[in-house]
């Protein structure tokens, strides 16, 4: 029998698509709150696991599986979708498997370190100084310096905004007439709208005139396994809980 | 065979990790070689086919594909061959976590030292005006913005820092990781390996202090299994330039420390 713990964050982020694929996978247990946007991730043992440390998704949840802790949600939510019971979280069809997991990629490279840099500065985290020494990776440390500091660039807030506007522009045109985003309820509705439901005040302009997209908000909001995750929140509103997220692209 | 048709560079990089996986799962493919150095991907007949520019891009059948790591997963998937995931979920989880590292953190800085010492001056010496027609034409910006650092060298000092810096780290992580299993992510050959050797099979060459057979034992065991593969010898035989070339220094039995670059 295997031992599953998983520390999250408030649902919101990478821990709001963990939790979600957890319940829809019903996938036993034992879940521990950690607040992310202290940085209490890096006073964890399994911290300084070198695929946690190295994480390149930021301040997410950590699974530990039988000693062996995993981090970065989508592939997460991959494997809860291996291990789980009920209904996929993917399709079975290799083409349509191929859309999910390409739409997952443009959601991990490029939403979410524009979401996480406006979240962080509407709602900056605060961590230990203590804490922040502990973190492994430079980059991340990095970030956090940053964001402590209050230096968020024009350049990366506006870029960051185009980003939410472009993820919006991609999501109305992929809802079309369908309920979900790759048709059956899968890990691209639970990443997409773990990023995406707290820009709503944030970026107003990029909901503005998309209706299919502000109903598949409210859907995958109510959909069982997102409302139970939500339903964990310790906040009032868990979509203002942000913590350092993935770095923007060093390219451009 | 399957009307599969790999619109491709050379073997590097992510180019060469859906041609690799191919030729692993014994698919035959027709090879549409795109010189990058010369802008092909950014010429209308290939925007035509993926309208980002990007390399690589797969057609199977009326299917088009782009993204080189989702495209090895459905190729993976979709035809028969060997498997190149593993079975168990958790050695999944770990490949994943290993292409997502390589494609989005240690990749962009190999690339950035490789394009400032590959591909930019491959391409400066051509006639200004016609460089700047081509980079017009990307359709990325943040290509653009790459390309014309490249031909400028216009990489700054802080830039290339970081890319060292993770260039090293990136060493030391897979010397640890490969010390505690046979492959990368697993017991068995996966996709992660071979978007490993995409990223690294020059590692002796280009980085001879760091990656050899004194400081990264295991590193050069991975390399040499790799390079030894049928798949992988036709498919650096594919290769045009002398960026495939370098993959020899695995056929040295033995690789001493040298002096950086």
């Amino acid at each position: 029998m295997s031992t599953t713990t998983l520390y999250h964050g408030e649902p919101n982020g990478p821990s709001l698509t963990v939790l979600a694929a957890l319940f829809a996978k019903q996938v036993p247990a034992d879940l521990r709150y950690i607040d992310l946007a202290r940085g209490e991730r890096h006073a964890l043992e399994c911290a300084r696991e070198p695929l946690v440390a190295l994480s390149i998704e930021g301040e997410g949840p950590v699974l530990v599986v039988d000693g062996e802790a995993m981090t970065d949600s989508v592939f997460i939510a991959c494997y809860l979708d291996d291990v789980g019971r009920g209904a996929a979280l993917r399709p079975a069809d290799a083409y349509a498997r191929w859309q999910t997991m390409k739409w997952c990629r443009q959601m991990i490279e490029r939403t979410a370190p524009a979401a996480a840099y406006l979240g962080c500065r509407a709602y900056p985290p605060k961590a230990d100084a203590a804490l922040l020494e502990k973190i492994g990776s430079a980059d991340l440390r990095g970030r956090w310096e940053q964001t402590g500091a209050g230096r968020f660039s024009e350049e990366y807030l506006a870029d960051s905004r185009a980003k939410i506007r472009q993820a919006t522009e991609r999501l109305e045109a992929q809802l079309g007439d369908r309920e979900w985003l790759m048709g059956a309820y899968s890990i691209a509705d639970l990443e997409s709208f773990a990023w995406l439901a707290g820009m709503v005040p944030l970026v107003p302009e990029a909901f503005a005139g998309k209706p299919r997209t502000t109903a598949w908000l409210e859907r995958v909001r109510h959909s069982p396994p997102v409302a139970q995750a939500l339903s964990l929140a310790r906040s009032a509103d868990p979509a203002a809980s942000w913590s350092v997220g993935p770095e923007i692209n060093r390219w451009g | 065979m399957p009307d599969v048709t790999l619109y491709h560079w050379e073997p590097n990089a992510n180019s060469g990790k859906p041609m690799l996986a191919l030729m692993e799962k014994g698919v035959a493919f027709k090879s549409h070689y795109l010189d990058l150095l010369n802008f092909d991907q950014h010429r209308p007949e290939y925007l035509a086919i993926n309208p980002q520019g990007t390399i690589p891009a797969m057609l199977h059948g009326d299917r088009v594909l782009t993204e080189s790591t989702a495209i090895m997963e459905y190729v993976d998937e979709e035809f028969p061959g060997p498997r190149l995931m593993p079975e168990n979920p958790r050695d999944r989880w770990r490949a994943r976590w290993w292409m997502k590292f390589m494609d989005q953190w240690l990749g962009p800085s190999f690339s950035m030292i490789g394009w400032s010492v590959f591909v930019g001056p491959a391409v400066r010496s051509r006639d200004p005006q016609e460089l700047e027609a081509a980079v017009e034409r990307i359709p990325l910006p943040e290509r653009r913005v790459a390309w014309r650092k490249a031909i400028s060298g216009r990489f700054s000092e802080e830039e290339m820092a970081e890319s060292r810096r993770r260039v090293e780290l990136g060493i030391r992580l897979l010397e640890q990781e490969l010390g505690k299993r046979r492959w990368l992510a697993s017991d068995q050959y996966s996709l992660a390996d071979i978007n490993g050797f995409n990223l690294a099979y020059a590692l002796p060459l280009s980085q001879p202090a760091l990656s050899n057979d004194d400081v990264t034992p295991n590193t050069l065991r991975w390399l040499r299994a790799i390079y030894a593969r049928p798949a992988t010898r036709a498919c650096w035989a594919m290769g045009r330039t002398s960026l495939v070339t370098r993959a020899k220094i695995l056929e040295q039995p033995h690789i001493p420390a040298g002096r950086s670059a």
